[in-house]
């Protein structure tokens, strides 16, 4: 493979946004020790952190524009894989049958990973349009791309990974010109939908009671009963405040998550553990470092050469910006308690790989700036 | 931007994204820095509560000794399987019944009982699920530590009363504090909590704060299903003070023996010393075990025990010592005979008064059993004449007798070292009551009053009190139990903010005894009397030891209202001594329900009292079984006084013999 590296390519090469992503990732993985100091999550994270770094060096020097072209390949194979999910094949941890577990390549979650084809396949097909307002037609095609994925996570079912792509779609659609008064009409629109919604919800009964609860937990955490569907909530309130500015001092074997007062702590709840034990000093910097790589990869969408470039670069940040805001919000107590893992932080191998895939397509881009 | 021109504006719309990227990210920054930054110590303190745990080291309870060092209570280590309610709220417990019923051999339908009361405790509380569990119970939760973790084993010191039935009057037992118990003004503020074992009864309750001690704590951390995860600190309890108390375990055992050979088994003997008032010994049957109380409270069986003490008619809860009131017939007279002196009703040179063989108050004549003449009144003493009394009481008249019930503190509580002593009534509490519904106080009270009954009902202890008072030339003690409570020593270093201080020795803190003003002249003949009823040929003459000179007087109180004198409401038998006669060392009363004559039943138990105190004291066994049978009963021939001169006033027409 070195031989393929011309110097070109090292000279281009984004090596401040590598830094940040491996240097946030190598944060997460003392965060997952921290959490669980005597299970070894954080040593398969490291493994995982590795082969992640692999294939993104290998997406990173590989033409992006041959992969886009090739996108209707990877999302009809992202949708078998989907569709394989909800089959025998699939595996059920915690009530989602979210996993599949195939011979040799082991365990994995596939809706981590079909979201880069369902980029790439966005990408070509918004890519390739010329200037003009976007006309109903197309989005309704690029609706259409995303029903697939979307429709088959819902059986799963996860809600928290359908809904990451919402964000995504949008902003696409954003970005491809679509008119002004669509965004101020959906806004609007949301802005009364949703409450109206939650509340003909509720007195229908479509709205179950635990998932009343879920909501009530973060309006009023204090007041819900502590060890009803507040507890998960209120606990990762208590783990985040107790951090304090600096964090924990000593004693690690009466943290938050040790003592087991703090659910699921290596994955959705990793930032209370890193809250807990780097305090407010160590969240804002984890923050400002996600700032930083945010900014980087919208600097190489800005400088992208063509469309597709772009698109992809800014969907994956958009859907970076949003799992970090629903993930976050969570531990903070501010938001509903969804299974979202925090980008390049959260423990397991299929969250990293696809995280630091997609950051391999952004260097590719970047790389390729220049290039006609 | 080369892809500028080709869409609308599309360097702005990136922007867009990239400032709502900031947003999002500045809106968690502004969450963290109100969690962490204002709110972390409050929330700090939340993760540090729910990590805590404060489990209990029980403190033994100081042992109770008698006067020669025997124990009669102590405490002995048990373990107890206890539930903690933290992680029982989070599962479903109808699952457990039959783990536990089958683990523990408990009663399924116990385990839901308890199950159910532990889900209403407050959090972090434990319940006990079974006490005094077996190596096997044992075993059994700490192998099914990971199955059922809201099980645990603890260790708890549980009282126990080796003599069991006996002593249990004076002992008491101890329990859980009621929820009631837990808001009243005298428990509220003394740091107690639910599931607090004090003092229910007896001494236990009397010297409680003494007798228990100050427990300490293991301080731990657990995790979030409330197992423990390491230890952290450890505060040691502190056990109570020791009590010596006054009573002699031999003569205690005599009592009890007495009583239990005594023909209804029901009734009271106290043994005092009459130089400073120590309990020697008291014994109250009917009884009850008290170790059912510490160790049934929680089974079902142990509670239908404890239900039938409450509801058994006999009532062998009740300590007849100091709770009982009932008429004492002629011992009245003692009291009477010196109040009489005082009031210069009679004389020590002229103490003469008309027997008559009765007297007759209106168109009503209540008879006494003999016909003495005009006796003087060691003579009426010694042979209880009720004539004599009869007149004596009506020259004294009732407010002359009211004189003499608070020269003897009748109208007051002994001031003895046990809960819940009755007051006894008398002319005094009376009086007005009657005056109020009867307009008068009729002359015929006054001389059933003479003799001890109609508006006369005396607690033992007070009647002994005041009898022992004569044999002590008028000097009346406190009766107590309580000899010295020993020092214990203090728990942690001084400056330790956990350390207890320890605590001082100290002993009963005697009261002045009240003084009963009369003359050694007076006390003389009192006293002869006295000692005549036993060594002259008196109503007790059956009791007599050679070489050991009792001074007592004998009584019988009828019980039942006239016409209803049946063999279940027979006479109460009295007697109440002190010996030697002249030198007391020690006063005896008996009181045995129901059983008939006082010198034929009474004085008997109080004799098998002396003779345990002789052997005590190393004095020569006696045998004075002889003597008995040759002095005939003073009163063969002893009915009820018939008629009524008042016709709803008395339907108790009471009368008094030997």
């Amino acid at each position: 493979m070195v031989a393929i590296i011309e110097k070109r390519d090292l000279r281009d090469f984004d090596w401040l946004t590598t830094f940040l992503a491996v240097a946030i990732a190598c944060f997460g993985i003392w965060q997952i020790r921290n959490a669980l100091p005597t299970e070894s999550y954080w040593t398969k994270q490291i493994i995982g952190l590795c082969i992640a770094l692999v294939a993104f060096l290998v997406i990173a020097f590989s033409d992006y524009r041959r992969i886009i072209e090739l996108a209707p390949i990877f999302y009809g194979f992202g949708l078998v894989l989907l569709a394989l999910v909800i089959t025998p094949l699939g595996v059920e941890v915690n009530g989602q049958q979210a996993w599949l577990k195939l011979p040799v390549i082991g365990q994995f979650q596939p809706s981590e990973f079909v979201k880069i084809p369902t980029v790439l396949m966005l990408a070509k097909y918004f890519g390739a349009r010329k200037s003009g307002s976007l006309s109903i037609r197309e989005i309704l095609i690029g609706g259409a791309i995303m029903a697939g994925p979307i429709g088959l996570i819902m059986l799963e079912p996860d809600a928290g990974q359908a809904l990451t792509y919402f964000p995504i779609f949008a902003a696409v659609l954003f970005l491809s010109a679509i008119q002004i008064r669509y965004v101020v009409i959906v806004l609007l629109a949301a802005a009364i939908f949703v409450p109206a919604s939650y509340i003909i919800g509720v007195k229908t009964g479509a709205i179950k009671r635990y998932q009343q609860e879920r909501i009530n937990a973060v309006l009023d955490p204090e007041s819900v009963d502590p060890k009803g569907y507040g507890y998960h909530t209120m606990q990762s309130i208590i783990t985040v405040g107790k951090g304090g500015l600096t964090g924990i001092k000593g004693d690690p074997e009466t943290s938050q998550s040790v003592l087991k007062f703090l659910p699921e702590p290596h994955t959705d709840f990793i930032f209370a553990v890193t809250a807990e034990n780097t305090g407010f000093i160590g969240c804002v910097s984890l923050l400002i470092a996600y700032a930083l790589l945010l900014s980087r990869l919208i600097a190489g969408a800005r400088s992208a050469s063509e469309r597709p470039g772009m698109l992809v670069i800014m969907s994956i940040a958009t859907a970076m910006v949003f799992q970090i805001f629903i993930n976050v919000g969570m531990a903070l107590g501010f938001l509903p308690v969804i299974g979202v893992p925090l980008p390049l932080m959260s423990a397991g191998l299929s969250a990293i790989l696809s995280t630091f895939i997609a950051i391999g397509f952004v260097v590719s881009v970047k790389m390729r700036r220049f290039v006609n | 931007m080369k892809l500028n021109e080709q869409s609308q504006n599309l360097g702005v719309r990136i922007g867009t994204i990239h400032i709502i990227a900031f947003i999002l990210l500045a809106i968690l920054g502004v969450r963290l820095y109100y969690l962490q930054v204002v709110k972390g110590e409050h929330y700090a303190e939340r993760a540090e509560n729910q990590r805590i745990r404060h489990i209990p080291i029980p403190a033994p309870r100081g042992v109770i000794f008698d006067r020669n060092g025997k124990i009669l209570v102590d405490s002995r280590p048990t373990w107890n399987v206890v539930l903690s309610n933290e992680p029982i709220k989070k599962i479903d417990t109808s699952s457990r019944v039959e783990d536990y019923g089958k683990g523990l051999h408990l009663d399924p339908s116990f385990v839901v009982e308890r199950l159910e009361l532990i889900k209403k405790q407050n959090e972090f509380e434990t319940l006990v699920l079974k006490e005094n569990a077996t190596i096997q119970d044992i075993a059994w939760v700490e192998s099914h530590s990971l199955e059922f973790p809201e099980l645990r084993v603890e260790n708890q010191p549980q009282r126990f009363y080796p003599h069991g039935t006996q002593l249990a009057h004076i002992l008491g037992y101890v329990g859980e504090i009621s929820p009631k118990q837990l808001e009243s003004d005298e428990w509220k503020d003394k740091g107690l909590k639910a599931g607090d074992i004090i003092g229910k009864g007896g001494l236990e309750q009397y010297y409680d704060e003494f007798l228990r001690g100050k427990p300490g704590y293991r301080k731990v951390i657990v995790d979030s299903r409330g197992r423990v995860q390491s230890e952290i600190g450890v505060v040691p309890a502190q056990g109570g003070q020791d009590m010596v108390s006054t009573i002699d375990l031999d003569l205690q055992l005599a009592a009890e023996q007495q009583l239990a050979n005594s023909s209804t088994k029901r009734g009271t003997i106290i043994a005092m010393d009459p130089n400073n008032g120590e309990i020697l010994a008291m014994a109250s049957l009917p009884s009850f075990d008290p170790n059912i109380f510490v160790q049934g409270s929680k089974t079902p069986e142990g509670r239908k025990q404890i239900a039938a003490y409450w509801q058994d008619e006999k009532r062998p809860l009740f300590n007849r010592a100091i709770q009982g009131r009932y008429p004492p017939g002629s011992t009245w007279k003692i009291p009477e005979s010196v109040g009489a002196l005082q009031q210069g009703v009679i004389t020590v040179k002229d103490s003469k008064v008309l027997c008559g063989g009765g007297i007759t108050i209106g168109n009503k004549f209540t008879r006494c059993m003999g016909s003495h003449g005009a006796p003087p009144l060691d003579f009426a003493i010694t042979h209880s004449c009720d004539g004599y009394y009869y007149h004596l009481a009506l020259k004294m008249k009732i407010e002359g007798l009211i004189k003499m019930i608070e020269t003897f503190d009748y109208d007051k509580r002994t001031g003895i070292d046990l809960p819940n002593e009755k007051v006894s009534q008398t002319p005094k509490s009376w009086k007005p009551i009657i005056e109020k519904r009867e307009g008068r106080w009729s002359d015929i009270r006054t001389v059933y009053a003479s003799v001890g009954q109609d508006t006369v009902v005396v607690t033992p202890i007070a009647m002994l009190r005041a009898v022992a008072s004569v044999g002590m030339k008028g000097k009346m003690y406190t009766p107590h139990f309580l000899k010295e409570f020993r020092a214990i020593g203090a728990v942690g270093e001084e400056a330790d903010l956990n350390y207890i201080p320890g605590r001082e020795a100290f002993g009963f803190q005697h009261p002045e005894p009240k003084i009963i003003e009369m003359t050694p002249e007076q006390n003389d003949l009192v006293v002869k009397g006295m000692w005549g009823v036993v060594n002259g040929g008196g109503t007790g003459a059956g009791i007599r030891i050679p070489g050991f000179e009792i001074a007592g007087k004998t009584g019988t109180a009828q019980v039942a209202e006239l016409g209803k004198d049946v063999g279940a409401n027979k006479d109460h038998a009295w007697f109440v001594s002190f010996a030697p006669a002249f030198k007391p060392e020690i006063a005896v009363i008996a009181l045995i329900e129901n059983s008939g004559f006082g010198g034929a039943n009474a004085a008997p138990a109080a004799k098998g009292i002396y003779e345990a105190y002789m052997t005590g004291k190393g004095m020569a066994p006696v045998n004075a079984e002889v003597s008995e049978g040759q002095v005939p009963d003073a009163n063969p021939d002893v009915r009820p006084v018939r008629g009524n001169a008042n016709s709803n006033a008395n339907s108790r027409a009471p009368r008094a013999v030997d």
